[in-house]
């Protein structure tokens, strides 16, 4: 807007709008942050190696990095198009109707919450190192998330965001950690020679691919993020999709190149078995024999302010999401409302936190295992309805630009989008094949349905929730997938409702 | 009291001056009631998210009269989020300075490290508090409010500050509050409809 003014005059709004702009750096900074690296290359890779047995988790990552750079081009150009950008459930509203959003919407709230509550069960393995070395402590897991739970909420709700330049320090440490753990990994080859056998396509088309393709979409959720800076962005037709194409980018290098190294040190035939006993101490306890007691001591107490970082991030997304939903009246318009002080979504913040107390006790209470049947079960089936949002977004992007003939790219409004289309559906599928193994449970369980289920059940409720909005309270249906533009979206001619007459003296 | 006055003191506490509401909020609120101050006195109007300067004569108040010669200076400016943004960034001291050059408050600079905050006290609890408490009874009296009371109820529930005004009111009042933004002549509607849409977005984007 500002661009284009008419008079070459300089303009004082533009200029102090301009003022605080957001760079490609910033909005990467801020993605990459949420990402979390250090918790998906210590906890989800390890676990999944020992989980689910397939060597070809590094080229699962080179995949996914492709799949998402194509799915990003079709929904960066959408972006722009969208008042609540940072949110599937507004391109699934616009793409495929309203009703389809609500379903979107209510999955996502699913997926969102497995992946923050599902963190509750690593924090316990990620802490005790640290808390060992400092104390000589080893607390049970479910004190240490119960700590961890109670920062999470009170965090929260004072909205007290670590600032930006520690969690970009913060950020850069681990990626730095993460390099100098791999040469190391390198450096040590198991049998002596550097095998490349996990980016072998043989490792990789193996039953289990749909279980280590989830997993890799697991270490990308948080890119989708990039689009909420389109208005803070310096220019949003360039920031925001470079940003969405470097992040995408460094994540798949970085978790390609650690997977990989993983599995030079420890040997490509052994890797499964080796991370099935050492689970979440793989890469530390390779990490202490390689590089010394004081890098390991760095990568630990990364790891657990990565963990804690990532709770954050996810419980405020969560959070944020049912705010936007509560601002249009899909969900009670108390959740819309926000704390006066702090502007924290207060009582999405509230439901959040009692989910995860919820699941903490439960789990304690019936001894369950923490970092298999918690973090890995929902954080792997929060991906897997990551995975569904993503897919259902695609052919969403599809249908708008076919529906609302917007001046687009054929590449950008239909093929980019419908490749990515076609690979998502397709890595569904091989997934729901593959469910069992992404658990570790016996094909012939339960379980290995009710995980995969839950989502498209989620969803079939949103849509009838929808279709009754469309008939019992046509205003909310109208504002659907606006998130907090609802407000200004409808502004209907005089109330039906008989309001209060005003009277129009002016004191 | 102008609108923007009477959100300051609502806003902020009545006796220390710390600000009730994050900064996003207030500021947006502010540059709410600046814009509603001149759609009163009929200088501008806002229609389909666009303000529109109609009367160019200077207004009375000073921080009027520069507002709405900024509105007139970058005319190729006109969506009501730019200049609620815009405003925003400095309505917390062109406001507080007005309140300062009428009495109300008092500046004071307060150096803490290396950075000077400044803050505005009230000079007198009764005056600072007053806003809220007539607000308050607007609600619960049976007659409806006036619009510059109705607008400033609606901007008030925009920003988020509902609670701070209704702590002690009935569900009466409550309800009649749901009413009045819709009854509310459009261009005030539809400010208040943008306040609102534009906390939101803060809140959506961390950015406050």
């Amino acid at each position: 807007m500002s661009s284009t003014a008419t008079t070459d005059r300089p303009s004082n709004v533009s200029e102090a709008l301009a003022r605080g702009r957001l760079g490609v750096p910033s909005v990467i900074f801020f993605v990459l942050s949420a990402a979390t690296p250090l918790t998906v290359v210590a906890g989800v890779v390890t676990t999944g190696y020992g989980v689910v047995g397939v060597l070809g988790i590094p080229l699962a990552f080179v995949v996914v990095a492709a799949v998402l750079t194509l799915f990003a081009t079709g929904y960066v150009a959408m972006a722009r198009r969208m008042a609540n950008a940072g949110a599937f459930y507004s391109y699934v509203s616009r793409g495929l109707g309203r009703p389809a959003g609500v379903g979107t919407a209510w999955a996502a709230l699913v997926a969102y919450n497995g992946l923050q509550v599902g963190l509750y069960g690593t924090i316990g393995a990620a802490a005790t190192p640290v808390l060992n070395r400092l104390f000589g402590i080893e607390p049970l897991w479910w004190i240490v998330a119960l700590a961890a739970w109670a920062l999470v909420a009170v965090l929260g709700l004072l909205r007290v965001d670590i600032n930006g330049m520690v969690l970009a320090a913060l950020l850069c440490a681990e990626i730095a950690i993460i390099l100098v753990f791999d040469l190391g990994q390198l450096g040590n080859p198991a049998g002596g020679s550097v095998s490349f056998a996990a980016f072998s396509p043989e490792n990789f088309f193996v039953p289990g691919v749909g279980a280590v393709l989830v997993l890799a979409i697991l270490g990308f959720v948080g890119f989708e993020a990039s689009v909420v800076f389109s208005e803070e962005s310096k220019d949003p037709k360039r920031t925001v999709p470079m940003a969405t194409y470097l992040s995408v980018a460094i994540i798949g290098v970085v978790y390609a190149l650690s997977s990989w190294s993983m599995t030079v040190a420890v040997g490509p035939d052994r890797i499964a078995e080796e991370a099935g006993t050492q689970s979440v101490d793989l890469i530390f306890n390779l990490a202490g024999a390689h590089l010394g007691d004081t890098v390991l001591a760095i990568g630990q107490v990364l790891f657990l302010t990565s963990v804690l970082a990532a709770m954050i991030a996810f419980h405020n997304t969560t959070a944020r999401y049912a705010f936007a939903l509560g601002r249009e009246r899909v969900l009670p318009a108390v959740f819309g409302r926000t704390s006066p002080t702090s502007g924290a979504p207060r009582a999405a913040s509230l439901a959040q936190s009692a989910l995860g107390l919820l699941v903490i006790v439960l789990y304690a209470v019936n001894g369950w295992d923490p970092v298999l049947q918690l973090f890995f079960w929902l954080g792997t089936s929060g991906g897997f309805g990551v995975l569904l949002l993503i897919a259902t977004t695609a052919i969403s992007i599809i249908a708008y630009f076919a529906r609302s003939g917007e001046q687009e790219t054929l590449w950008r409004r239909l093929i980019a989008p419908g490749i990515a289309a076609i690979a998502l559906i397709a890595i569904i599928v091989l997934a729901v094949q593959n469910f069992a193994d992404l658990l570790g449970v016996e094909p012939d369980s339960p379980l290995r349905w009710a995980f995969p289920a839950a989502f498209p059940v989620v969803a079939l409720l949103g849509v009838l929730w929808g279709l009754v909005l469309r008939s019992s309270r046509p205003d909310t249906y109208a504002r659907i997938g606006l998130g907090a533009e609802s407000a200004a979206a409808v502004v209907p001619p005089a109330s039906l409702t008989e309001p209060a007459p005003l009277t129009t003296e002016v004191r | 009291m102008l609108i923007a006055d009477e959100f300051f003191l609502i806003a902020h506490n009545d006796i220390r001056g710390k600000a009730k509401l994050h900064p996003a909020a207030t500021g947006l609120g502010l540059a709410a009631g600046l814009l509603g101050e001149l759609i009163l006195y009929g200088h501008i109007t806002v229609t389909s998210a666009q303000v529109t300067v109609i009367d160019r004569r200077p207004p009375a108040d000073a921080l009027a009269h520069t507002v709405l010669d900024q509105l007139i200076g970058e005319a190729q400016h006109q969506a009501v989020r730019t200049w609620l943004s815009f405003l925003a960034q400095t309505a917390v001291t062109s406001v507080g300075e007005r309140l300062a050059r009428a009495g109300v408050l008092r500046r004071q600079e307060s150096r803490r490290l290396l950075r000077t905050t400044v803050n505005y006290l009230p000079t007198d609890l009764n005056v600072a508090a007053w806003p809220a408490t007539r607000l308050r009874a607007v609600l619960e009296r049976n007659e409806p409010p006036s619009v510059p009371d109705a607008l400033l109820l609606g901007l008030v529930a925009a920003a988020g500050l509902t609670r701070e005004v209704l702590w002690s009111a009935g569900p009466r009042a409550h309800h009649r509050l749901n009413l009045i933004v819709p009854a509310l002549p459009a261009p005030l509607k539809e400010l208040v409809a943008h306040t609102e849409a534009a906390v939101g977005a803060a809140v959506l984007r961390g950015a406050l």
